[in-house]
């Protein structure tokens, strides 16, 4: 007993210095968040000291830097990560139940159409789904969650077929019998029981569409709505002014709330991945 | 099931209808009463309105969308879009490319149904890509604005395809008081040697000084266009005037390279910055240097005039400031003037509504006549070349005014001709940053092969 | 697994007529708006990308048919296959560097220590954020290194192909970490005791008993860290955006690019290359394809084994 609690000393010294040194890239945007612009280029590595230190101003400067307000960014990307998320869980959990009960030829066909988008990469589709979303106006925030409710829909169909298949037929059937209509059956009785699924199915969609880039890129009416990610490849590639210490900010302040998020839900968030993972 | 297939299909046609509607009406905008000339320009007003009318149509119901190239004239066009709304009621919206990125932005907004109905073709490779997208502009009524059709763009058929709204210079920008500091006025430096032997003089001294000869040359993406793009194109246009190029080459002998060497030699050399760390330096940054008297030269063009005196900014005096020539070693070339030319063309949809197409004529136009128009464009791109042009305040156009009126040669925007712009300028940087790095002759070949055989690749590229 | 599950799903057991009936009247709530969207966001792009594979377009109101000249323009250009090797190669090295990581590290966290929970947080935690962040971080960081030793990132590719392997192990390996602890979690107490009680040593248990039994999840793993490596699109553009471009044999090459930078590169060189581009993706596609149902077979396979 005495040489296994030595033994764990030394692992949990090893992994509390792994630790720190995992974090130091996100420590590393914070100190240079406080920087100014020449000083985050000519020693990257060096803490702010008396001259190179200015405050809030990078915070502030962000806010407005690139043309764009960032807070407009950060409005649309928690625009379309609810509404989209929100919509593919409701849409898509109603038909997994679907295909599951009703389980007619069209059915398995769009099961397996749904497992077959698992496995077809963005760029074979991207170019072509931005001219049909353009066409369809759907490059607005208020409607790109119809698109990400369409290329989303396969691992979640996926996802809650998996579970539904498991549900007991006694349940429904009894409701049937007391005159529940499909509608109330599923709000009432399927829904609640689907909470774990829903929760990974939506942990990981949530991440998939907040950290997105691409899509967006193609698909959003670039020149009004910009996103988190677009945002900061914006103000990466634009002529002239590149302001790191402002862009620093901007990318502490993009990380922030995902931390924050993080901290809060972090047992669901990795419950939820390894259940998804497993699944897909 | 048969009835899940019909209501399926059904909904499908139901899609594709609407996909073909939607690219035929356009947006609904609340404008349609207001009269579209309702404050017309300051000065031709009478003669706008008139042609106006003898086109027939208002622009009721049009709208403009201007895709901007310009990132640094974005604020700048935005104020005077809403101005124009204001004024006439038709919407304006203005939106900018991010650096480097003008063709892919304009690519993916041409293939979206409400393309922009005004945008920019720099040169003519530009014009064969697009020339099915622009509109003939000879006859309209900001054509006849024009004083001169020396920045027009024109197809084989002689039409003018796109209107190039300004032109602008680029050079040394030279600090005077600095070189006063340093024991030299702007009159020593008439040809590459002698520019070399004041910038050596001053790197030499930069500890005492306290400043030194030239920025950094910034090869980050921010800055690399002034030597892969404006730098490059001093080489190719002593070639092209060699070879009496006229139109976009196949290849090119890299015939000047020698001399781009000299002069890339001298930026890297006579400057403060570690040259393996050009990759990361930033266009702000090099500014920046330049702006609080860190360096005496800095190769960049009129439009950074505004920045350099902006007293929010770094407040140079106006006095202090002179825009020299490029030297580089080329006979005769004491005689050259300032690099200028134009990647600033107008070209108007063609395949826009016309309704859309009317408003944009009808904008442009007030853009070069009304007061507000014409004072922004004097402020931001110096002189037009149209009939109401206000006389800019930039020191540096009255540089290239003045070597012209001395008798010396434009050295023109060879760079207009490059293909596959973008591609040609990233091989070149990647090269130029390798050789900074290591100054050897095996890495100058590969700045010579990313100029030669890189042109030759994507000349086919852009035309296969 | 996923073969049990489906033998349920085709008998019976799953459905009755008492619930199908009523439910098969709901279908304009239940599965249309789902379909529609699927049709938008995947099936007509899709079946739209392989027609325009086959056509010189700009918007695809203006594609002319041209049959296979896009497919042999895609394969024989040498960025292409540049950028096939590239990621052939970037994806064995990180499979390798990251199962062998994230295992090594759930292995340790599954045993006595403090703060494990804690641990495991902070190594999961970079997956959260996106990859153009991510890159953009990296990047300045790898400059602020290399910076020490005169050169920087793009200087060379392998720079740049190493510092997109350690971007994205930083990224992954928590991920892959969280997969392993769950395996990891579900290895049979009981057989530990017995390997135990027969006087296995530490190692003997590792590879005698603990990893036959995590399989499932090293299978999931590699196939995850594979899809992910072929898929990598944000983290390349974002650290080098393909970044040096060299000249060699008359082409070329950017040589840090991936697959999928490649083929949005492609497109927008200009009109004449959205069709190539295309041609690209559709093999791109058929590559991701080939291995997720290899992959898949081969857990199957397994699985019967068992």
């Amino acid at each position: 007993m005495e040489k296994k609690s030595v033994g764990s000393i030394i692992l949990t010294v090893v992994f509390a210095l792994l630790s720190l040194i995992w974090l130091i890239p996100i420590f590393e945007v914070l100190i240079n968040s406080f920087k100014s612009n020449a000083f985050v280029n000519l020693e990257p590595f060096a803490f702010p000291n008396a001259e190179s230190f200015v405050g809030m101003d990078n915070y502030v400067k962000g806010m407005t830097f690139g043309n764009y307000p960032f807070m407009q960014s950060v409005g649309y990307s928690v625009l379309i990560t609810v509404v989209s998320v929100a919509l593919i869980l409701l849409c898509t959990s109603m038909t997994a139940w679907y295909i599951i009960r009703v389980n007619s030829f069209f059915c398995k066909i769009f099961y397996y159409l749904c497992l077959f988008s698992m496995i077809v990469p963005f760029q074979m589709v991207m170019f072509t789904l931005t001219f049909t979303a353009d066409r369809l106006k759907l490059n607005t925030p208020y409607t790109i969650p119809i698109v990400y409710l369409g290329f989303g829909a396969g691992l979640a169909i996926f996802m809650f077929t998996g579970f539904v298949k498991g549900l007991p037929l006694e349940i429904e059937e009894a409701a049937a019998i007391d005159g529940c209509g499909p509608v109330r059956t599923f709000f009432g009785i399927i829904l609640p029981m689907l909470k774990p699924t829903l929760i990974s199915v939506g942990i990981l969609q949530t991440m998939w569409v907040w950290n997105d880039y691409l899509l967006p890129y193609l698909v959003l009416d670039r020149t009004k709505y910009m996103t988190i990610p677009i945002h900061v490849q914006y103000l990466k590639g634009s002529y002239g002014t590149v302001d790191l210490g402002a862009t620093m900010a901007v990318i502490m302040l993009s990380i922030i709330p995902i931390i924050i998020a993080y901290a809060f839900c972090q047992k669901h968030i990795i419950k939820g991945v390894a259940a998804g993972a497993v699944k897909g | 099931m048969k009835k899940f297939t019909a209501m399926l299909l059904t909904g499908m046609i139901a899609i594709s209808m609407l996909a073909s509607c939607s690219s035929g009406g356009n947006t609904a905008s609340s404008d349609s009463s207001s009269s579209k000339e309702s404050k017309p320009a300051s000065s031709e007003s009478s003669k706008t309105s008139e042609a106006a009318s003898d086109n027939g149509s208002t622009a009721s119901g049009g709208s403009v969308y201007y895709l901007n190239f310009k990132p640094e004239a974005d604020q700048a066009w935005q104020e005077l879009a809403a101005t124009y709304t204001e004024q006439t009621g038709v919407p304006v919206k203005v939106v900018t490319a991010a650096g480097g990125t003008y063709s892919d932005t304009l690519t993916a907004e041409m293939a979206k149904s409400e393309a922009p109905t005004l945008f920019q073709v720099g040169n003519k490779q530009g014009l064969a890509d697009w020339n099915d997208y622009c509109l003939d502009l000879s006859g309209t009524d900001v054509y006849t604005q024009m004083t001169t059709d020396d920045f027009n763009l024109k197809d084989d058929d002689g039409a003018v395809k796109a209107i190039g709204y300004c032109y602008e210079a680029y050079g040394i920008i030279t600090n005077k008081a600095l070189l006063a500091e340093a024991g030299y006025t702007v009159e020593d430096i008439t040809d590459f040697d002698s520019l070399k032997a004041v910038a050596d003089d001053i790197h030499a001294r930069s500890g005492e000084l306290g400043f030194d000869a030239f920025t950094s040359a910034g090869l980050d993406g921010s800055s690399s266009w002034r030597y892969s793009g404006h730098l490059t194109s001093v080489a190719l246009f002593y070639e092209f005037r060699d070879d009496n190029v006229t139109e976009q080459p196949a290849t090119v002998t890299g015939k000047y390279l020698d001399n781009f060497r000299n002069i890339w030699d001298l930026y890297v050399n006579d400057s403060s910055a570690d040259p393996a760390t050009l990759s990361t330096s930033t266009g702000d940054m090099c500014e920046a240097e330049f702006g609080t008297g860190k360096a005496a030269f800095f190769q960049q063009g009129t439009w950074e005039y505004a920045n350099l005196v902006d007293p929010e900014k770094y407040g140079m005096n106006p006095d202090d400031l002179v825009m020299l020539p490029i030297y580089c070693g080329v006979d005769g070339e004491e005689n050259a003037a300032l690099c200028c030319g134009t990647e600033n063309c107008w070209a108007v949809n063609a395949k826009a509504s016309e309704e859309d197409i009317q408003a944009t004529l009808d904008f442009i136009n007030w853009v070069v006549t009304s007061d507000e128009g014409t004072t922004m464009m004097a402020d931001q791109f110096g002189p037009i070349p149209f009939k109401a042009a206000k006389e800019p305040e930039n020191v540096f156009f009255a540089d290239a005014n003045r070597l012209l009126a001395e008798g010396k040669y434009t050295v023109g925007w060879a760079f207009t001709y490059t293909p596959n712009t973008d591609s040609w300028r990233a091989g070149i940087v990647t090269a130029l940053a390798a050789y900074s790095a290591d100054p050897s002759d095996a890495n100058w070949e590969n700045v010579k092969t990313a100029y030669v055989d890189g042109w030759a690749i994507e000349y086919a590229a852009q035309n296969g | 697994m996923a073969k049990s599950k489906k033998r349920k799903a085709s008998g019976n057991s799953v459905t009755s007529m008492l619930i199908r009936r009523p439910i098969q009247k709901w279908f304009p709530l239940f599965i249309l708006p789902t379909f529609i969207c699927f049709c938008i966001g995947f099936i007509w792009p899709f079946i739209q990308g392989i027609y325009l594979s086959f056509c010189n377009f700009n918007t695809p109101d203006d594609a002319t048919f041209v049959g296979i000249s896009n497919y042999v323009k895609a394969l024989s250009d040498p960025g292409f296959v540049h950028a096939f090797w590239n990621t052939a190669a970037f994806a064995v090295v990180s499979i390798i560097l990251i199962n062998v990581a994230a295992f090594a590290i759930a292995y340790a966290l599954t045993q006595k220590m403090w703060g494990a929970n804690l641990f495991r947080t902070v190594f999961f935690m970079p997956n959260l954020i996106g990859g153009v962040v991510l890159g953009y971080i990296w990047s300045m960081i790898f400059d602020g290194i290399l910076k020490q030793y005169s050169t920087y990132l793009t200087a060379n590719a392998t720079y740049g192909f190493w510092g997109l392997v350690i971007l994205v192990a930083w990224q992954q390996i928590g991920y892959i970490m969280i997969i392993y602890i769950a395996g990891l979690q579900a290895v049979p107490e009981d057989m530990l005791e017995a390997a135990k009680i027969d006087g296995a040593n530490k190692w003997q248990t590792l590879f005698r008993v603990i990893i036959p039994n995590v399989m499932p999840s090293v299978t999931i793993c590699t196939f995850l860290t594979l899809t992910n490596s072929f898929k990598m699109f944000d983290q390349n553009l974002a650290l080098t955006g393909g970044a040096p471009q060299v000249i060699a044999n008359g082409a070329k090459v950017n040589m840090t690019e991936l697959l999928a930078l490649n083929i949005y590169s492609t497109y927008n060189i200009n009109k004449n290359w959205h069709g190539v581009a295309q041609a690209k993706a559709v093999v791109f596609f058929i590559l991701v394809a080939v291995l997720a149902i290899s992959q898949l077979t081969a857990t199957r396979q397994k699985e019967v084994q068992q």
